[in-house]
């Protein structure tokens, strides 16, 4: 792309001489032209490859910000917030560090954590039932499911954790 | 662009410049219509959420590889798997969905990349051959048996099989060499015969018809870590210990049966587990879905959606009817729980129907436990949806834990041999899903 943009207007000679001022503007406009039309392509595709960056979903590597306050009173690491069931539904997936703590945070089914979004004012704290009903193990993942209330989480965006006064921001939503 | 520059003049360094400048836009405009058409590819792959991913061909002629890979599991595992893949692809688990009419010939390539010799039964399909010679047990120069079927040879060897697709339905395709492990590393795939001229239907009865956006494969399965991390270090394996750990639907445990297809960050499991499905409606949507069971396991697996029953309308790809020529009868069943055997498939329709002639104020779905036992899965939490019926949010009692977007509700289906319904014994996940049914007016979110 770059290569095509530098191409320099190169002004033509003809037989008789410096071309007819006329001509050479008329050229150099849809030299122009097709130059602006270049450039909105160029602008498009960088947006559209930036929104892709952005958006995330394409991009599983895209690591999960970490909080030591967090991890420290829950006992667990966040690993991975996803929509799923075909956007009604998001996964939060998140590794024991701590086992009692994990405990004690798993059981508290009044106060889930809450899922609010960055990109739009909707957030959702609806925990389904499956919970684990076992005892945890150390560096083990285990998950939540939530009901993805109105949509408020989307692919390809950033969520924030909230619990207990703790916030985890600009977690990406896969 | 080469019959334009023959028609300039010689001389003409202007035209040839004006070329250029055009030949560079002109370059420039189609990569960035390539770069466009890219990121356009990749919407429409997300576009396919869920459902069935067929592999086709004009020639019905696949060809894939045996290849190693690695699968993730919810609970943070990573296990060493086997996997048929398109030759054109990667690794993948479970190998391709394939998809043929019956009657038309079939060929399918398999290359092999594992250590060991491999190959590929069709359970089902008659006359099969390989490398044009009738497909058929080989054994050793004592006498042995080393394969159910002519093999590809290790580190590169290929075989070809052919056959013709036979009676409409459902089939598993897996490893016919050294089978109880090749199998269990995970050489399996699901074959989906159509009934020529009514590709919308399961077999080649007309009340076997199904809606073909809402048709889904389960194939079930199981893993013993311990068997693949000692065939990952060429260790023997001690199958008097084995004990599977993970139950996978499509190659996924739960929650991962409810991602969708090919997402990013499962991309050896491509494909998903989730029914998404409106009310049954006899104007609007009078067809069922059609969900496909196969069981590439080792054990019996009692899958039990909730919430509906489903009609079983073939087992091992033939119609369950009569013997009539004329006029077989029908011999379809409802079942609430579908027991699939292992090696066997099992197709059923389903639909959701409103029996009780739900209706938001009039004849709301009551909000106390345990009434609506359809909703519920185990103790006081459930997932019922908050809502007096589809469409429709309503108060709900403060011990119910809610699962809803636009009032839809969510019915989980799983193994009923619950120890299958787990991820390495932690409740739940496994062999589980949800079965998805929107207002009938849809989902505005979603």
């Amino acid at each position: 792309m770059s290569t095509t943009t530098a191409v320099p207007p190169v002004q033509p000679a003809g037989p008789s001489g410096p071309s007819d001022p006329s001509t050479r503007t008329g050229r150099e406009g849809r030299a122009r032209a097709a130059l602006a039309v270049v450039a909105v392509l160029v602008v498009a595709v960088l947006g559209l490859l930036g929104a892709r960056a952005l958006r995330g979903g394409d991009d599983p590597g895209r690591p999960v910000p970490h909080s030591a306050a967090m991890e420290t009173a829950l006992g667990v690491r966040i690993s991975r917030v996803a929509v799923v069931g075909d956007g009604g539904l998001v996964t939060v997936s998140y590794v024991v560090l701590d086992v009692d703590k994990a405990s004690r945070f798993q059981a508290d089914v009044k106060h889930p954590p809450v899922l609010r979004s960055e990109a739009r004012d909707g957030s959702t704290n609806r925990v389904s039932v499956m919970r684990q009903g076992h005892i945890n193990r150390a560096g083990a993942t285990y998950y939540f499911v939530y009901q993805n209330t109105g949509g408020a989480l989307r692919a390809g965006e950033d969520v924030t954790i909230e619990y207990g006064g703790l916030r985890l921001e600009h977690v990406p939503v896969l | 662009m080469r019959l334009n520059r023959s028609r300039r003049h010689p001389g003409d360094a202007a035209s040839a410049a004006r070329t250029r400048r055009r030949t560079g836009i002109l370059a420039a405009v189609g990569a960035l219509v390539a770069a466009v058409a890219v990121g356009s590819t990749a919407g429409a792959q997300a576009a396919t959420s869920e459902g069935l991913l067929c592999q086709t061909d004009p020639q019905q002629t696949f060809s894939l590889t045996a290849r190693t890979g690695y699968v993730s599991t919810p609970d943070g595992n990573s296990i060493y798997m086997w996997g048929y893949g398109m030759s054109s692809g990667q690794f993948q688990l479970p190998g391709p969905v394939l998809c043929v009419t019956s009657g038309q010939p079939v060929t399918v390539i398999l290359h092999n990349d594992l250590p060991e010799a491999t190959s590929i039964l069709f359970p089902g399909q008659k006359a099969v051959k390989a490398n044009g010679n009738p497909a058929q047990p080989q054994l050793d120069t004592g006498g042995s048996l080393t394969s159910m079927v002519q093999p590809a040879g290790a580190s590169g060897g290929s075989v070809t099989y052919t056959f013709t697709a036979g009676s409409p339905g459902t089939y598993l395709y897996s490893s016919g060499t050294d089978v109880t492990k090749q199998q269990q590393m995970g050489l399996y795939g699901a074959l989906v015969v159509r009934p020529a001229g009514a590709a919308g239907q399961v077999n080649a009865r007309p009340d076997s018809a199904f809606n073909p956006q809402h048709e889904y494969v389960f194939l079930l399965s199981e893993i013993d870590p311990e068997v693949h991390l000692a065939v990952e270090r060429s260790q023997p394996v001690d199958w008097g210990a084995y004990n599977a750990r993970y139950y996978l639907i499509n190659g996924r445990s739960m929650p991962d049966t409810l991602a969708p297809n090919n997402a990013s960050w499962l991309p050896s499991q491509p494909y998903g587990a989730l029914v998404h499905i409106k009310p049954y409606d006899a104007a609007s949507n009078p067809l069922p879905a059609v969900i496909r069971y196969l069981n590439a396991g080792r054990g019996n697996y009692p899958f039990h959606p909730h919430g509906s029953d489903e009609r079983v309308v073939n087992k091992d790809g033939h119609a369950l009817q009569g013997t009539s020529a004329t006029a077989p009868q029908d011999l379809s069943y409802l079942k609430y729980d579908i027991d699939v055997m292992p090696g066997q498939t099992v197709d059923a329709l389903m639909d959701w129907r409103d029996v009780e002639h739900w209706d938001a104020t009039s004849n709301p779905i009551p909000t106390q436990l345990p009434v609506i036992t359809d909703q519920l899965l185990v103790g006081a939490d459930t997932w019922f949806s908050e809502s007096p019926y589809l469409g429709t949010k309503g108060t709900y009692p403060s011990n119910i834990t809610v699962n809803n977007e636009c009032g839809e509700y969510y019915h989980v289906a799983h193994s009923h041999a619950l120890q299958q319904a787990t991820n390495y014994g932690a409740a739940f996940g496994g062999m589980m899903t949800v079965f998805r049914i929107d207002p009938p007016a849809g989902c505005p979110t979603s």
